[in-house]
């Protein structure tokens, strides 16, 4: 995908966006002030180089795009102007993310991407910076979510950093409404969604891959471009990502399977959009539910003392409820074959393993929601 | 005046089945087995009743009962051997009086014909409810379930005999 072709097309979609955007963002941003000043002294510098280029977006007030293309450098510039401090300062760390991630190395640009997928806004920016910047390496578009008109329109600007810069940020601005309205209470399921998307940072798998997908279409790599801009956000940048995962860590959410999840939060209406996630938490969950069963109740075997082990649990030889290892179990049979409770004789057939585990049936959802949306 | 149990040996010898391999695993459960109810023994003793290892032996203890008042035998102290078989608790505990007991279910021996030590046996139950049923035979022997049928007779013929006899009996072997 060349740069020139689509520049006009990026513009309108990011307005409407940033104009939704603005409305939703003015409560909420308490990380948007801290940065702020940072992004205040980038936003100079960027300007100063930018006056060349000379467009109407410029004029605008553009930050952090100046350097890519006068079109991305539009784009930024509402957003930045309309959503005000955090706005800007999302904007800078995505650049900076996705840019310094892709400088450092490959690896950690994956190792990034996948481990910001699942966290909140800002980590979800970074990720979709740095997915869009691997997406350039992967090759070209073939765009899934919504955020594919963005990515196309993004596609046609100047470079293809910049293209994948735009992307990225049409995905931060989903996920950024989406908070905003959490914040605000407009729209509780999306605090839900943040709070279950940051609650495992360092399994972020489970998004990275559908931001992979966005990113094809985006990118065409420009490498140099790339490093034109990572060379002039320099330092701050590396700051930004810092900031980024810090706030990231901070962030508190439960995952789905979390014990604690109040049950008042509804299971995520938008969880296509994070499939693998869901996944994930699934496998989770099939692991921990047991263990938090057995653990809640330790008791030994009323026939030889010994701790009963999971299996123990799970073994109920007679109606009467008389639970006993198994290996006293089988010495039992051996010998008269009662049941030390009921005295009755054990009956084979009547022997259950009860399942120990609770959400057999909620995996099921899960794993079902998520091969539909595959 | 005490019985020699000559019969009360190793517990775990008479054990017929499964000898080597099975008495080698049951050893470490019948012990710790064991060693729990020695000490939930010790914190919750039954009443009139006292019981623990004779030496470094786990397995062999030695029990004492103090007859219960209302009977012939009120007041005195009944020492008894208890023998863990190494497959214990599946199976009971061996159980002997020490101290002659002129007792419709206690042959001369010692041997206690109780259900609970005999076919009744359930690997739930502890040696503290083993003595507190032998207590409670004191009280109320089971003449249909003798050791000693002549005692049994005498017991469901004259009681007041039985009676007589029992506490000169304890007079004479067990205060």
């Amino acid at each position: 995908m060349d740069s020139d072709s689509i520049a006009n097309a990026s513009v309108p979609a990011s307005k409407d966006s940033s104009k939704e955007f603005v409305k939703k963002k003015r409560g909420n941003n308490r990380l948007a002030k801290l940065k702020q000043c940072k992004m205040d002294a980038r936003r100079e510098q960027w300007l100063s180089q930018v006056k060349n280029k000379g467009s109407k977006e410029e004029s605008n007030g553009i930050v952090g795009c100046v350097s890519f293309s006068s079109t991305l450098s539009a784009i930024c510039g509402r957003e930045n102007r309309s959503l005000g401090s955090r706005e800007v300062r999302s904007r800078g760390d995505e650049k900076e993310g996705g840019l310094g991630v892709h400088t450092a190395n490959s690896e950690s640009r994956v190792d990034n991407s996948l481990v910001s997928g699942v966290s909140g806004n800002q980590e979800s920016r970074k990720s979709w910076s740095q997915s869009s910047s691997s997406s350039s390496s992967t090759s070209t578009s073939t765009s899934t979510s919504t955020s594919t008109s963005t990515s196309t329109s993004t596609s046609t600007s100047t470079s293809t950093s910049s293209s994948s810069w735009c992307c990225s940020r049409s995905a931060s601005e989903e996920e950024e409404e989406d908070d905003v309205d959490g914040d605000d209470g407009c729209v509780d399921d999306w605090e839900a969604v943040a709070d279950a998307l940051t609650a495992d940072n360092k399994q972020h798998q489970p998004n990275s891959e559908p931001l992979v997908e966005m990113d094809p279409a985006l990118v065409d790599a420009a490498p140099s471009e790339l490093v034109n801009k990572e060379a002039a956000l320099g330092a701050s940048e590396m700051e930004h990502c810092g900031e980024v995962k810090g706030s990231v860590e901070n962030n508190r959410a439960w995952r789905l399977d979390d014990a604690f999840r109040p049950p008042c939060l509804p299971t995520l209406s938008k969880q296509y959009s994070f499939p693998l996630n869901s996944e994930r938490c699934c496998a989770h969950g099939a692991v921990t539910w047991p263990c938090n069963g057995i653990i809640s109740q330790p008791s030994p075997c009323p026939i030889c003392c010994e701790d009963l082990d999971p299996t123990d649990y799970s073994f109920l030889p007679c109606l009467c409820g008389f639970r006993l290892c198994l290996f006293c179990y089988k010495r039992i049979l051996e010998a008269d074959g009662r049941c030390p409770g009921c005295r009755k004789y054990y009956d084979p057939q009547n022997v259950e393993m009860d399942a120990n585990g609770g959400p057999p049936q909620y995996r099921l959802a899960r794993s079902f929601s998520m091969s539909t949306r595959f | 005046m005490s019985i020699s149990g000559g019969s009360g040996g190793a517990g775990g010898g008479s054990v017929g089945r499964g000898m080597s391999w099975c008495s080698t695993t049951s050893v470490s459960s019948s012990g710790k087995r064991i060693q729990k109810e020695m000490s939930e023994f010790g914190a919750y003793p039954p009443e009139d009743c006292s019981a623990g290892p004779k030496g470094d032996n786990l397995y062999q203890w030695i029990a004492a009962i103090i007859g219960p008042s209302g009977s012939p035998y009120e007041g005195a102290i009944f020492f008894l051997d208890i023998t863990f078989p190494t497959d214990y608790p599946f199976k009971p505990p061996k159980v002997m009086f020490k101290t002659r007991i002129y007792h419709c279910n206690v042959d001369l021996d010692g041997n206690i014909s109780l259900d609970i030590l005999k076919d009744s046996w359930r690997p739930t139950l502890t040696i503290s409810k083993v003595l507190v049923a032998i207590k409670s035979m004191f009280t109320e022997p089971d003449p249909y379930n003798p050791a000693v049928p002549n005692v049994a007779y005498l017991y469901l013929e004259d009681r007041a005999k039985h009676d007589k006899i029992a506490s000169e009996w304890t007079m004479r072997f067990a205060t």
